[in-house]
């Protein structure tokens, strides 16, 4: 009787540890868990108030064949990407200033309400140093839109339209020397977990150019953490 | 090709390396064959198709190459199983003569038969038994990451597109583990016996509807290293025709399910039609051959229309056509009531030979006669009928057509009437009956309770106002988990120990079916109780992440699942410790009337000696007060 | 034999177990349906427009209309298990009578249950019908909802092209919404107002809705959209008239600042 109780017991024990391994390696397999954070830059004078400034720093490249994607561009050298960290780190109750350096080109949007700078301090978001409020639909190149979950965090919504490099800037080889360079601040509020993601269709398939880089994390959406500063 | 008399009669020396081809294929020869084609395939198709003009959309040529690559496994894995050998031959005019159709009966070959194209009902059986256990198993895996994800409200130990993929894998390999678990296993091992037969109507059909499923599974797998079905099971267009190459191992997969489905629908209800023993009239025929026919034959016409819906897709996607796709001229509607054309007389496909599985264990159970048969058979007709005209129910929110939601309200609602009939099958033959408590009679009470929970939320849903609430959250998956799950699986789990001595000669283990049957109801239905108030609250269906306030509720979910985990591990090891050296059991051990019980274990190759004359039903239990 | 059932039909409900199955229903069924619509309506939580009361109260009426049933299969359920009860390797005697129908059991049987599928139909089809109604409403505020890969936005045709990825709506006004998608399908889901309707790419469907709170409810997608399905969801605030009104104010500056 012992002997079929331990046997039993053997099994279920077995059988959980086989699970829990698969999905150990499932979770580790597809996961990447290096994260951006951004960096101190004392305090800035905001409608809000002084708050404490952050900022930080991120590239949109029209492939994914640099460093951190793996030797060769990884598994897919030829999926456009936003940098090769897409989860970002910022602290709670803080103005974020975020740089965002486009070597991309592009086209048209499918919903020309991303067109337009969202959610920033006063609405608006430097192009190369001009003040802009929006950028014509048919030239983004991609846009930085964060959201999160309808819960108990605050909410945090931003959506911000990188220019499109000109057809005739980008080289058949390398990335473009002038790159379009976005430049815009947003107030975060309570600690939180939010996500982004790119609205341009700049992904595959046959439905709005949404498939694959668009359709997977580490491309073309990431996580945005807010964090207790 | 050489005969088995050719070599009988040809040199000793000669015939070990000559044995005929009939004789010399089985698995491994099916796996080489398939592989190497599908490699063939795609390396032609790699270098000879040509390259997609700028103008066209990208996907076409790389869908185009794995589907055909699938394709090639297809062909290749059921040539090497020898699928082709019969109909060749019968092309040729020497059709296969007695000692071949014997040897691919499997006589004589002992374990090895199991892993050949044999025709005989009981090797197909078992094999179904065993290719059920294993998916469930998969497919309980993937619950397990499911749950485990959704431990914690901001998710994230899984990456979404592998969520994705992973609730898509679980949906689909789950119904067709839940479509095959009854109508596989006892439809095949139990049913040709119960109806006093020597063998299926088509015995080679039966072995090809077998080895469809296993030449199926490979591409679900392959799928998910390509980027998964991160549709979920449903697969709705045009997110499908969005999704990654994976979507195509979904494609073929559905299209060789479906075939299988077919061939087995066909070769089951002609088995039943034309081969019941001598005096079975329909009156006499048990009521678990009903439910075994209701499915397949409820399967006749829906799986088609699943096929021709993946066909479709697979075209959308290869070659760029627009059936799906609105800005081509097509419609996602298209697609939605192609799939619930098939979609909702599938689960009833599923659930009504588990409920007739235990209507037939009743009686046998109580001692007693089965409360109204003849209302038993019109239920199972009743929702048969039904279940074709109910499909647009899942679409009531879709906007399709508005006005017609008040007529699929009413059909849906009708359906609850044949339902309740097998509530009073079932609680009529429980009344006043010597209950002889098994595991099996368990199950019977723990299905009266899950399917009403089930029945009773279908309710609520089936209501136009109630669903535009409710559509798309976690309480319909907490609904048809009860349907499908707590009763189409409970009626599983009681078959298997009630036809397990006559399938494997010996009694299932007394214990473990019990300690399994506790964790799994209890499990169960804390798990889907928690999933339905966290559906109530307003948490979505197939969401890697929730918000805080569903956290207690999915927490008590992942912990029922867990103790589910636990009663089926326990399950397993049930199967394998009383498969490999259980009780050895007598021929009838639960002194049941029907015919299965009447052969000797190990059922001999042609079942009965003589055919059986039938002269009355089985449910001839209980006496006469006196 | 036809002697026995004329006695048992005399005095049928005089049996031992006949009498116990009635104790058991009478207890079981408030019991049922006081948990189940108690556990139901509490998850629900509180609506905030007349649709999703009527949904609640739907619910409600379901419940109770359905607990004499459960009741009923519960207590025959337990009176069967509380009977002889038979543990051991071989079979019980045979129970000692062999019943095989009740006409007038079945017939009941059928009777009631065609009744109460009417019933359920009945009250569905009239809240049916007071919602699709309000669709038609002249008073209404229009807004656009458009539904893209994994977020939504909200247009007020009506107000100077306002746009906002949350929404706002005045209190006690009705509003329709006309759905679209620009890519695969979603579903907009007012969750505490008891609203959905799919969106669909390339065709516009509607929905209507009269909000009756001051507060902050939530918006989520309801079919699975692809990646990111999970976070495609975000809040709507029901305001006071004036304060709708001057949210749209600041709104259509902040839009015009183009």
């Amino acid at each position: 009787m012992n002997k079929r109780f331990f046997a039993t017991l053997g099994t279920v024990i077995l059988g959980a540890a086989v699970i829990a391994g698969i999905g150990t390696y499932v979770a580790s397999a597809k996961n990447d868990s290096r994260v951006l954070a951004a960096t101190a830059a004392g305090t800035l004078d905001t409608p809000q108030g002084t708050l404490p400034h952050y900022t930080l720093d991120i590239q949109a490249y029209p492939d994914s064949m640099f460093g951190g994607h793996g030797a060769n561009g990884g598994a897919h050298p030829d999926w456009v990407s936003y940098g090769d960290i897409t989860n970002f780190e910022v602290p709670a109750h803080s103005a974020i200033t975020i740089t965002v350096t486009n070597y991309d080109g592009g086209e048209t949007l499918n919903n020309d309400y991303f067109g337009k700078v969202r959610g920033t301090i006063d609405g608006s978001a430097t192009l190369n140093g001009v003040r802009i409020t929006s950028v014509a639909p048919d030239h983004v190149g991609h846009t930085f839109t964060v959201h999160g979950i309808a819960s108990k965090q605050s909410e945090l919504f931003f959506s911000v339209p990188m220019q499109a490099v000109a057809e005739e800037d980008m080289p058949e080889e390398g990335y473009t020397k002038t790159p379009n360079v976005t430049v815009f601040t947003v107030i975060t509020g309570d600690a939180g977990e939010y996500i982004w993601n790119c609205e341009y269709p700049c992904g595959d398939g046959t439905v709005a150019k949404f498939g694959n880089a668009m359709s997977s994390m580490g491309y073309m959406s990431g996580h945005f953490n807010v964090v207790q500063g | 090709m050489t005969t088995m008399m050719d070599r009988s009669a040809s040199a000793p020396g000669h015939a070990a390396g000559k044995r005929p081809l009939i004789e010399r294929l089985n698995i491994v020869t099916a796996l080489v064959l398939g592989t190497v084609s599908a490699v063939v395939v795609w390396q032609l198709a790699l270098r000879f198709l040509p390259e997609t003009p700028e103008t066209s959309l990208f996907f076409n040529r790389e869908d185009k190459i794995s589907l055909l690559s699938l394709i090639g496994w297809f062909v290749g894995f059921m040539t090497g199983i020898g699928a082709l050998i019969g109909p060749f031959r019968w092309a040729l005019g020497k059709d296969l003569n007695h000692d071949e159709n014997m040897f691919l009966a499997g006589k004589d070959q002992g374990i090895k038969r199991y892993f050949r194209y044999t025709t005989d009902h009981k090797v197909v059986g078992i094999q179904y038994l065993v290719i059920t256990i294993i998916i469930l198993f998969v497919g309980g895996t993937l619950a397990m990451l499911i749950r485990t994800n959704l431990g914690h409200a901001q998710g994230g130990w899984i990456q979404p597109q592998t969520y994705n993929a992973i609730v898509g894998w679980h949906g689909i390999i789950m119904i067709v583990a839940t479509i095959i678990m009854i109508t596989g296993p006892f439809g095949n091992f139990i049913m040709p016996i119960m109806i006093g037969a020597r063998d299926m109507a088509f015995p080679r059909l039966n072995a090809l509807s077998f080895w469809l499923i296993v030449a199926a599974v490979p591409p679900v797998f392959i799928s998910f290293f390509t980027g998964g079905i991160t549709t979920g099971w449903s697969a709705y267009n045009p997110l499908a025709s969005q999704a990654g190459l994976g979507m195509n191992g979904y494609i073929a997969f559905i299209c060789i399910f479906a075939i299988s489905t077919m061939v087995a629908g066909a070769n089951i209800t002609t088995t039943v039609v034309k081969m019941r023993a001598k005096g079975m009239t329909w009156n006499r025929t048990p009521i678990f051959i009903y439910g075994v026919v209701a499915s397949v034959a409820l399967a006749l016409p829906a799986f088609p229309v699943f096929f021709l819906s993946q066909i479709m897709s697979g075209m959308d996607r290869a070659f760029a056509t627009s059936f799906y796709n609105t800005a081509g001229g097509g419609s996602g509607w298209l697609y939605e009531n192609l799939f619930w054309i098939m979609g909702h007389p599938e689960v009833y496909v599923i659930l009504i030979p588990s409920v007739a599985a235990l209507m037939e264990m009743a009686p046998v159970f109580t001692r007693r006669p089965l409360f109204s048969f003849n209302l038993a058979v019109m239920g199972i007709a009743g929702i048969s009928g039904l279940s074709v005209l109910v499909w647009a129910h899942h679409m009531y929110i879709s906007g399709w057509a508005p006005l017609l939601n008040a007529p699929f309200m009413l059909t849906t609602e009708l359906i609850s009437i044949p339902t309740g009939m097998l509530f009073l099958v079932l609680i009529g033959t429980l009344w006043r009956g010597r209950l002889w408590m098994t595991m099996p009679t368990a199950s019977i009470y723990a299905l009266l309770w899950n399917f009403m929970i089930g029945g009773i939320t279908g309710i609520y849903l089936s209501d136009v106002p109630a669903d535009a609430f409710l559509h798309g959250s976690m309480y319909v998956t907490a609904h048809f988990h009860y349907t499908l799950m707590g009763a189409g699986l409970t009626g599983a789990l009681a078959s298997l120990v009630f036809w397990f001595p006559k399938m494997t000669g010996r009694m299932f283990n007394k214990t473990l079916s019990w300690v399994s049957f506790w964790l799994v109801q209890i499990g169960f239905n804390v798990t889907f109780i928690g999933m339905f108030l966290v559906g109530l609250a307003g948490q979505p269906r197939r969401v890697e992440s929730y918000a805080e306030v569903f956290s207690r509720g999915n927490l008590i979910t992942t912990m029922g699942a867990y103790t589910i985990m636990a009663g089926m591990l326990v399950l397993l090891h049930g199967v394998i410790s009383s498969w490999r050296s259980g009780v050895k059991a007598p021929m009838n051990p639960w002194q049941s009337k029907t015919l299965e019980w009447t052969v000797p274990n190990p059922v001999p190759l042609e079942n009965f000696e003589t055919l059986p004359v039938v002269t009355s039903d089985a449910y001839g239990y209980g006496k006469a007060k006196s | 034999m036809s002697d026995v059932q004329v006695s048992n039909k005399a005095k049928w409900w005089k049996s031992a177990d006949v009498k116990k199955t009635a104790i058991y229903w009478v207890i079981l069924t408030p019991i049922i349906g006081y948990v189940a619509t108690e556990v139901q309506l509490r998850s629900i939580g509180a609506p905030a427009s007349e649709v999703m009361a009527s949904v609640k109260s739907l619910m409600g009426i379901f419940t109770w209309a359905a607990s004499p049933v459960a009741g009923l299969v519960a207590a025959l359920a337990l009176t069967s298990l509380m009977g002889k009860r038979h543990y051991g390797d071989n079979p019980p005697p045979d129970a000692d009578h062999e019943i095989r129908n009740s006409p007038r059991a079945a017939a009941t049987w059928v009777v009631v249950s065609t009744l109460l599928c009417l019933f359920a139909l009945i009250t569905g089809l009239i809240v049916l019908q007071k919602d699709s109604e309000s669709i038609l409403d002249a008073k209404a505020i229009n807004i656009n909802v458009t539904g893209q890969q994994w977020v939504w936005n909200f247009d007020y045709p009506e107000s100077n092209g306002v746009r906002s990825e949350v929404l706002y709506l005045p209190v006690d006004r009705p509003v329709v919404f006309h759905i679209t998608s620009k890519d695969v399908k979603h579903s907009f889901w007012v969750v505490q107002m008891g609203i959905k309707m799919d969106a669909n790419p390339g065709y516009v469907t509607e929905t209507a809705v009269t909000p009756n709170k001051i507060g902050v409810f939530d918006v989520r997608c309801a079919e699975l959209c692809g990646l990111l399905h999970a976070y495609m969801q975000n809040k709507v605030h029901v305001v006071s008239q004036a304060d709708y009104d001057a949210w749209l104010s600041n709104r259509a500056a902040l839009e015009g600042a183009a």
